[in-house]
């Protein structure tokens, strides 16, 4: 009986910990010679199974217009959000609080291309950030 | 047995303490999947997929690749069964294009507000001439947006799906063009499943 309260309470404390976990995110860049890709995760679930395989810059105008191809290495579907940061010269992040988090929900074993356009013509650099 | 109940008065405790209700800011633009109702997910991913897709069609390019046309937001029909403040969602698309650098906006919602205080500093004799603002200078707009919001919305008994249409046109005023026009589709289901889980 006592070893069943046991049980009880472990498995209790473990699911109200595992709900108020803080969610974790994965941040994929583009380093600045825009030649090869880092990979910074510290969700290691997220950051193994999710890797940028592309990415493909232009201006439009004088606005920098990015598309990054994702892929899903794992073989069950991946439901994440991710967002784009954008950075000017001075390192400074453009229109910070205009990004919102957008869902994208990837097959298994596939490939998705994201798109997004820079807020003006200040951003120079950016960076994609996931999470579950 | 007094072990026994004091696990379970633990047990409840720790429950109990996980009812108390507490406020929280959050993320504001984070994920809010509260109900399949329009929400501020759905707002910020219309805006965002309407400016980016504006951004990028080669004849905006064209248009704004030497000067700032000038604009004015019409309305977005809410055609949907749910009371949703369209406004909000041209404003936030307004909001990024004067960002970006590319358009100037002329508001016709104030346009009574301006008119009094032309007339206030033309007519009042208050105000010292070389500083008033003349009537007849503003700039006209050549471009106008508008658009509708819909819904579909499908039901049985375990199941809600909703799907949103937002398009948005540009218009130029003077030839009657649709310049650009952007859509964003939405789908959001909800199940019931057993016991709320």
């Amino acid at each position: 009986m006592t070893r069943l309260l046991y049980t009880f309470n472990a498995l209790l404390l473990a699911a109200l910990l595992a709900g108020c976990s803080a969610s974790n995110m994965a941040q994929l860049q583009d380093s600045d010679d825009g030649e090869s890709l880092v990979v910074h995760s510290n969700n290691s679930l997220l950051g193994n199974r999710l890797s940028v395989e592309e990415i493909r810059r232009k201006r439009v105008g004088d606005l920098l217009y990015v598309q990054a191809t994702l892929e899903n290495g794992w073989k069950f579907e991946l439901d994440f959000q991710y967002k784009i940061k954008w950075f000017d010269n001075d390192g400074f992040e453009v229109a910070p609080e205009s990004q919102p988090w957008r869902q994208l929900v990837m097959a298994g074993r596939s490939q998705n291309n994201i798109q997004a356009v820079a807020p003006n013509a200040s951003a120079v650099r950016f960076e994609i950030w996931a999470r579950e | 047995m007094v072990r026994v109940l004091s696990m379970v008065v633990l047990g409840l405790a720790v429950l109990v303490s996980g009812c108390a209700s507490r406020v929280n800011y959050g993320d504001a633009q984070a994920r809010e999947t509260v109900t399949t109702d329009f929400g501020s997910t759905d707002l910020q991913m219309i805006a965002a997929k309407m400016v980016d897709d504006m951004m990028v069609f080669p004849p905006i390019v064209a248009i704004t690749q030497s000067r700032r046309p000038v604009m004015f937001v019409d309305q977005v029909k809410n055609k949907t069964s749910e009371h949703i403040d369209t406004e909000s969602v041209t404003d936030t698309i307004q909001s990024k294009l004067i960002n970006s650098g590319k358009f100037r906006f002329v508001d016709m919602t104030v346009v009574n507000k301006v008119r009094q205080q032309l007339e206030y500093q033309q007519d009042s004799g208050m105000v010292d001439q070389s500083t008033a603002t003349q009537m007849g200078r503003q700039i006209g707009a050549e471009f106008m947006l508008y658009g509708n919001l819909s819904s579909i919305v499908k039901r049985d008994d375990s199941t809600k799906d909703v799907y949103y249409k937002f398009t948005l046109k540009m218009l130029n005023i003077q030839t009657g063009i649709i310049e650009w026009s952007g859509e964003k589709e939405i789908r959001k289901t909800r199940k019931r499943t057993l016991f709320g889980l």
